[in-house]
């Protein structure tokens, strides 16, 4: 198939994309990116769980800000508070948040855990709103100092500057997904998809089901958290009907469906496809979730495989049979 | 009686009234959980529907009454519509698939509302005889109150009734528990099961009709009635009617009297109350299986 060289070049050209992106299209769509980019970070935690480990999360929000709020708290509070510092209390706020709640969540699967899912989400959401004096309330936390990416000695680099931060959202973001696709590579990962697909001959094998479920949620909440984190830190904002509110936990579920469920870049695809759905849906309705809405109806009943499983259908149709054919021609 | 009293009964009717709304909800939710396996995101939505056709319908005629009786058909038929051309169709990938495409009628129902009917509170104004306070015994109750308690009794008998006595309710009953088995035995259950959707959406629609004249149409009207109605189905365990029953009523006084010594608290008190009772019994009270 691909061999080496060309995977390399693909890589290559792929870099040069991200890096020439923003001076090709200008500061506005830059910004279209980086919050693509958040969102593919988000909806791929997400698939970790859902497609990959099958539990559907009605309350992934919790996480998303959770990270926010963690690293909006700490910005404003801590006097001086280094950006990687601030990254690291988002992330692990969430991975904390993810302990405390998986012990409850890892027993059930299926629709309860879809709905303990969606009371704990929304009883963070609440609680954003309740605790004024911490979260802002309906205000959110807002208007804190992004202080320079920052290595003594080495360099410090001026993040106030939208084209600067671009780059560390794309460094942090890019990275982030490389270390969860990596997470899926390992043997550990294989024991992810196969209690999905039968978790009791998993516990007959002798790996212990709940446990490895607790893994996978502290490291799907925990990056959630980095892309929550990173948000906070674009919009300079965080808001409880912007991170914790339940549509949020919704798109990543619409994300994940349109792109392609179970695939690990599928939920990249979703993304872009939804950034490009709201673009020009914003252009001429209000009503964006009636559209989003419709979209997620027609995927599922017509496309439930989403943009890859499609992609797969075209392959297949098209160049599938090319190959079919010299298969039996070398066979022969 | 001393005005001490006459606090705690008229909180505890107030409570009562939006349990009895609650459990008309929830009920819906558990049958159709029950039977088809599917948790309806959508559910509160339909309830939201309902009220807004019944608004409609005061526009047109005026008459309350006329609304009760239309708009929850109409949301029902809404629910046959969806259940018979979307769910269906997506039967074959599994609850999960089921479970989202329930988000998305979610979604289009609820911005479909405010398309037409835009995002302003609107008033739904109860019948004149109801609107006034009964007194009773040196109290003073509020008449719709008590109305919407009887009305929600009424159709928990005939529901009952149904359920319980009749040769469908019966069918009902056998497919909740293998619906397999029922459709091996020649019946139609496909038919049956759009049935039911019918009736779950119908009964969140009298709920929706029964609290418009009391919280007024606004499009966030499914938020709180549905988390509600979600946390009842779960404590009261998946399935079952009678933990409906029950943890709907204990909500509705929860609500009511929580807001009335531990204001600050009542927000998340249904949701300590869960995290209490999954604590102990993952199941929900009275549930049988996930």
């Amino acid at each position: 198939m691909m061999n080496k060289t060309t995977k390399w070049i693909l890589w290559a050209v792929m870099l040069a994309i991200l890096v020439f992106y923003p001076s090709l299209f200008g500061i506005y769509y830059t910004n279209v990116f980086v919050i693509f980019a958040v969102f593919a970070l988000y909806a791929i935690t997400f698939n970790l769980l859902l497609g990959y480990t099958g539990l559907l999360s009605f309350g992934h929000a919790m996480y998303f800000g959770a990270g926010g709020y963690a690293t909006a708290l700490a910005l404003t509070h801590i006097e001086g508070c280094p950006l990687l510092v601030a990254l690291l209390i988002g992330f692990l706020a969430s991975v904390v948040l993810a302990l405390i709640i998986c012990p409850i969540v890892v027993r059930v699967s299926g629709a309860a855990f879809a709905m303990l899912h969606l009371a704990f989400g929304q009883l963070m959401y609440v609680l954003a709103l309740k605790f004024r004096n911490i979260t802002g309330g309906e205000d959110g936390i807002g208007g804190f100092p992004i202080p320079p990416f920052d290595i003594p000695g080495v360099v410090s680099i001026d993040m106030a500057d939208p084209l600067k931060f671009y780059y560390f959202a794309m460094a942090v973001l890019g990275m982030s997904i490389w270390i969860l696709w990596f997470f899926t590579k390992t043997p550990f990962g294989q024991i992810m998809v196969s209690v999905r697909d039968n978790a009791n001959r998993v516990d007959y094998m002798g790996f212990k089901v709940p446990q490895t479920k607790a893994v996978i949620y502290t490291f799907s909440g925990g990056f959630a958290g980095v892309a929550g984190s990173i948000y906070a830190m674009f919009q300079n904002l965080i808001t409880a009907d912007g991170a914790l509110h339940i549509l949020n936990s919704f798109s990543p579920i619409l994300i994940t469906m349109v792109g392609g469920v179970g695939s690990f870049f599928g939920p990249i695809w979703g993304s872009a496809i939804f950034g490009i759905i709201d673009e020009l849906t914003t252009r001429y309705t209000e009503r964006v979730e009636l559209v989003m809405g419709v979209i997620l109806i027609i995927v599922i009943m017509f496309f439930p495989g989403g943009f890859t499983g499609l992609l797969g259908f075209i392959k297949e149709k098209w160049f599938g049979k090319e190959s079919d054919k010299a298969a039996m021609e070398e066979a022969s | 009686m001393d005005p001490t009293t006459a606090m705690y009964v008229e909180q505890g009717i107030h409570g009562l009234a939006y349990g009895m709304v609650l459990f008309l909800v929830a009920s819906g939710l558990t049958i159709i959980f029950g039977m088809m396996g599917i948790l309806n995101i959508a559910h509160a939505a339909f309830f939201m529907l309902s009220a807004y056709f019944c608004y409609q319908v005061m526009v047109w005629t005026g008459n309350f009454w006329l609304g009760l009786l239309v708009a929850p058909i109409a949301a029902g038929f809404v629910g046959v519509l969806v259940e018979r051309f979307l769910l269906r169709k997506v039967h074959a990938y599994g609850h999960i698939g089921e479970l989202i495409l329930t988000v998305g009628v979610m979604l289009v129902i609820m911005e479909a509302v405010k398309v037409f009917w835009g995002t302003e509170s609107l008033f739904v104004t109860r019948p004149q005889f109801l609107d006034k306070l009964v007194k009773m015994g040196g109290l003073e109750y509020p008449a719709y109150r008590l109305f919407v308690i009887g009305l929600t009794l009424v159709i928990l008998g005939i529901m009952a009734l149904l359920l319980y006595k009749t040769r469908l309710g019966m069918v009902v009953r056998a497919a909740v528990s293998d619906a397999d088995m029922v459709n091996a035995l020649g019946i139609n259950v496909p038919l049956v099961f759009m049935f039911v959707f019918g009736v779950g959406t119908w009964l969140a629609g009298i709920a929706g009709v029964a609290i418009a004249p009391i919280l007024t149409v606004f499009p966030g009207l499914a938020d709180q009635m549905g988390l509600d109605a979600f946390i009842v189905v779960v404590v009261g365990g998946f399935g079952s009617l009678k933990g409906a029953f029950i943890v709907a009523i204990i909500c509705g006084l929860l609500c009511s009297y929580g807001v009335q010594f531990v204001s600050q608290l009542a927000p998340v008190l249904m949701f300590i109350f869960m995290a209490v009772v999954l604590g102990f019994k993952p199941l929900g009270l009275f549930g049988e299986r996930e």
